[in-house]
């Protein structure tokens, strides 16, 4: 039986997917730090561009020292970035000699390994971005075959993908990233082998959302069908719209006869931990989901979904939800089968709302529709329906986005900020408004430690510091009694 | 990478080992006598195993039901804490040999620096200065060696420490008799008959630099002052060490350091060393090659879990700092709370303890076994609890280690809690840098204190 290896995403994609990326500031994740380190994870998928942004905007801590002080409490565990081709942190395009510092400033702070994701699967850009970060000094770099399902994206679109990728000297592995758990057991056992065919020995990975309910037992099968790497969470971080379960997977897997050599115990205490910090926070945990048949056809995630009715709701056109969903799918079509993963859905959504309640189809076009359509975002997979495509180009906003310049060059750029400042700072000040940045600078150094068992005792004394009218207090309990008097 | 350690101590060390391993996801298995099979640190730990009977030499010292523990208890490693079979070679070489990490330096280091001649010539061949001394074969030797020297010395026993093994003598008529009964002690004491002689430095004090190696690099984590001692045991240490000239502190530390390379030391260390007060000097003293009991004061000035550098560098780890790296930030001060008399010339108080209250807050660290029920054996040593406080200059840890012994409340057994209060308050004391010498005036001018 097979030997499997698994990556642990909770504090990156279980966080982002349950917790809105805004779950975990750098001292809860410095607490479990250590005990992560001894599991024996493949790795830890711990940063994006994204995270980056809220540790700075929400929590106002340095992104790059959270990066360099877990890379010291974690020295046997790589810990990955998950890659956004051209962006960082804010939503323009960049200089690729801007991307080559952020890669830079990256592998110097800990990081060194990087999935290269592009969603439409524009392989000239993911292979630029797969060769900058090799030469950041990048480990272990990871191309991703992002799954779902459409007239286009059959097993041999992703067998010939993984050629391509496995033919570059700057990819290491592949995984298959199912971001919205579409992969179905059966598709699992085609797939899979298609792939495996076309790239040798290079590992292969997979990294699949509980979104339907799907990835638990896809996993169990991938193992069989030479998976090398699962990637799961741990403890609340786990199910919902995240990945499969640490600790039932590892069970499943050994049950099925696999061998997962990992610290049983340590992973108890990681999952442990989440669940005591949920409880504390009063963050929510990841729940098995339901079989949803109807998502393998729209693909678009609840949260989208609840939103568009609501939309819906408040220009009283509720009843025309189905035909929305239906519109979906013809809007998706027509603009070449994007991936279902942001920032596509919000445009596909946006628009076949649009469709829908407009006077005529594509008669209102948002300006992040007209910029995926000037290939803003990547290649798009299939080519645009040309009748759309002219209909959307020939709009005049369309020529106004046109001249959106090109992306600024890394000198000129600097140029814009204080000379002297670090390229950590720098690279925060040029993505992240200066106010946003200052406020981080300004904030003191965070804690390295959290005890989420205090947290209800804090939670009092903070509300009690609120109600400087409360003079007394008393707590009873069998056998306990606390008076304290002002 | 280490999973599971046995710890083959007791009491507050065991508990504060036990806390390292719980925050870095390490098991613990409890070796422990009979007498500590609920104590709270076997109450903490992940399991325990009963070495044991109560008597030290039939459990905590026996170094096969040690290795057998940890087999039974699959531990891939054993901290032995301090004392014990800290330092001792044949533990180190049976765990070798059992596929064991031993969580120290190594054995032929433990070698070098057990032996007190030993470790005395290293010192030499690494260039620190050490007490005029040395060897005699001959009582002639020894009476030419002690003139030398220059009167009075100290006759010291070669496996002796802390203060064990060690007598003064004042003229040379008593050097002969000293001698004799020293060699005829220190064999049956130590089972090694060999003695040496050393200078007898009048006002000294002792200060020690905390080393941490990983087999290739050593960096030092500053020093401490424990001059304040009774009869060689130290009841309250201090960092950094208060005023010490400026030069003359760096000294110490490049000498502690070089020592620690000529090693190539692995694990944490303390170089000890008399500090000549008339001569505005230091001697190397000796190596403890373990962690000691005092190593809250120096994690309190450079913010370090020493414990856990001494799991990583024990996991073959390089260092994870550099001596540039290592600040240190205002002065810490601990206070060792004994279950003894002070006012009956310390005599042990074993018994069962009824109440125990430490003090918390900001800048207070307690390191503790105790609990209200827990027993006292009389079996081992007397150390209830460490009070560490630390604050941004000595005068404020002073200040702050005043209010935290004020809260601390331990009934059922006599405590040194008020002794410690009294020094606090002390002028000596309140001044800085007294010598060894300075306590039993302390304890002898001040019975009133009490």
């Amino acid at each position: 039986m097979a030997e499997v290896k698994i990556l642990d995403a909770s504090i990156r994609d279980g966080n982002q997917s349950l917790w809105g990326a805004t779950g975990l500031s750098t001292r809860q994740i410095l607490e479990i730090a250590p005990v992560m380190n001894r599991v024996g994870f493949h790795a830890l998928d711990f940063t994006s561009s994204t995270a980056m942004g809220v540790a700075v905007r929400t929590f106002r801590e340095d992104p790059w020292e959270r990066i360099r002080l877990a890379r010291a409490a974690m020295p046997d565990t790589r810990l990955q970035l998950i890659g956004t081709g051209l962006r960082f942190i804010s939503w323009e395009s960049q200089h690729p000699d801007f991307m080559q510092l952020v890669y830079d400033r990256l592998v110097a702070n800990g990081v060194t390994r990087f999935m290269v994701l592009e969603p439409t699967h524009d392989m000239p850009q993911a292979l630029a971005s797969a060769r900058m970060i090799r030469k950041a000094g990048g480990e272990e770099i990871v191309g991703a075959l992002t799954y779902t399902i459409s007239a286009v994206h059959d097993d041999d679109f992703y067998a010939d993908l993984a050629a391509q990728f496995a033919a570059s000297p700057d990819i290491d592995r592949l995984y298959v990233k199912d971001p919205s758990g579409l992969l179905l057991p059966e598709r699992a056992r085609t797939l899979i082998p298609a792939i495996k065919a076309r790239i040798g020995a290079m590992p292969l990975e997979l990294h699949s959302h509980c979104t339907i309910g799907l990835a638990p037992l896809t996993y169990t099968i991938a193992a069989e069908l030479g998976i090398e790497v699962m990637h799961v969470c741990c403890g609340p971080l786990a199910n919902g719209s995240s990945l499969p379960n640490a600790v039932r997977l590892v069970a499943n897997l050994r049950e099925l006869g696999h061998r997962v050599d990992i610290d049983d115990r340590a992973l108890a205490r990681v999952a442990d931990y989440f669940t005591r910090l949920a409880k504390a926070e009063g963050l929510p945990a990841g729940v098995p989901q339901d079989y949803d048949a109807s998502f393998l056809r729209h693909q678009i995630a609840g949260g989208i979904m609840t939103t568009t009715r609501r939309q819906l709701a408040e220009v009283k056109l509720e009843h025309r939800f189905d035909e929305v969903v239906a519109e979906i799918g013809r809007v998706r079509a027509e603009l070449g089968h994007p991936i279902m993963v942001t920032p596509f859905p919000q445009i596909v959504v946006s628009q076949a709302l649009y469709n829908v309640i407009g006077t005529e189809r594509y008669s209102n076009v948002a300006d992040q529709t007209i910029r995926y359509v000037l290939g803003r975002f990547g290649r798009p997979t299939k080519p645009i329906d040309p009748d759309i495509l002219d209909r959307i180009l020939s709009r005049p906003r369309a020529r106004e986005l046109m001249n959106e310049g090109e992306p600024m060059s890394l000198a000129d750029m600097r140029k814009r900020f204080a000379k002297g400042i670090s390229d950590d700072e720098f690279l925060l000040r040029a993505t992240m408004p200066a106010e946003e940045v200052d406020a981080m600078l300004a904030a003191r150094p965070p804690r390295r430690h959290y005890n989420p068992d205090l947290r209800p005792v804090l939670k009092l004394l903070d509300e009690l510091n609120k109600r400087p009218a409360v003079s007394d207090l008393i707590v009873e309990k069998p056998d306990f009694h606390l008076q304290l008097r002002a | 990478m280490i999973h599971r350690i046995l710890i083959a101590n007791r009491g507050e060390i065991a508990v504060r080992v036990i806390r390292t391993c719980r925050r870095l996801g390490i098991e613990t298995v409890l070796a422990a006598s009979e007498a500590d099979l609920d104590s709270l640190p076997a109450r903490l730990a992940d399991a325990v195993i009963c070495l044991g009977g109560p008597r030290s030499p039939d459990s905590y010292l026996k170094v096969a039901a040690v290795i057998a523990a940890a087999k039974m208890g699959k531990a891939d490693a054993i901290h032995p804490g301090y004392g014990f079979l800290s330092e001792n070679r044949d533990l180190a070489l049976a765990s070798a040999a059992a596929g064991i990490i031993f969580i120290g330096p190594t054995e032929a280091q433990l070698d070098a620096v057990g032996d007190k001649l030993k470790a005395r010539g290293h010192a030499v061949a690494a260039g620190l200065p050490v007490v005029p001394g040395g060897q005699a074969a001959t009582l002639d030797e020894a009476q030419d060696l002690a003139r030398s020297i220059g009167w009075p010395v100290l006759v010291k026993a070669v496996g002796g420490g802390g203060g064990r093994g060690m007598k003064l003598v004042e003229e040379p008529d008593r050097l002969v008799e000293t001698l004799e009964l020293a060699v005829a002690e220190a064999a049956a004491a130590f089972g090694d008959p060999r003695v040496y002689l050393e200078r007898y430095v009048a006002s000294g004090r002792h200060v020690e630099v905390q080393l941490l190696g990983d087999g290739h690099e050593v960096v030092h984590l500053g020093d401490r002052d424990c001059s304040i001692q009774r009869r060689y045991q130290k009841l309250v240490e201090e960092a950094p060490a208060p005023n010490l000239a400026d030069g003359l502190r760096a000294e110490m530390h490049r000498a502690a350091v070089a020592f620690g390379r000529h090693l190539g030391y692995r694990g944490l260390g303390t170089v000890e060393f008399l500090v000549d007060c008339q001569r505005n000097s230091f001697y190397f003293l000796e190596m403890n090659a373990r962690i000691q009991v005092e190593h809250p004061v120096t994690e309190a000035i450079c913010g370090l879990d020493l414990v856990a550098e001494q799991i990583a560098v024990a996991e073959g780890r390089r260092l994870a700092m550099t001596q540039e790296q290592i600040r240190f930030s205002g002065h810490a001060i601990e206070c060792r709370i004994n279950a003894e008399d002070w006012t009956r010339d310390f005599r042990p108080s074993p018994g069962t303890v009824t109440v125990a209250e430490f003090p918390s807050g900001p800048g207070i660290r307690v390191d503790t076994h105790m609990q209200a029920g827990a027993r006292v054996p009389p079996h081992y040593d007397s150390l209830l609890a460490k009070l560490i406080v630390h604050g941004t200059d000595r005068a404020a840890a002073i200040e702050r280690m005043g209010k935290a012994l004020a809260l601390c409340r331990i009934d059922g057994v006599a405590t040194n809690t008020a002794m410690h209060a009294g020094l606090m308050r002390a002028g000596p004391f309140l001044a800085g840098g007294v010598d060894t010498a300075y306590f039993p005036k302390f304890l002898s001018e001040g019975a009133s204190h009490g």
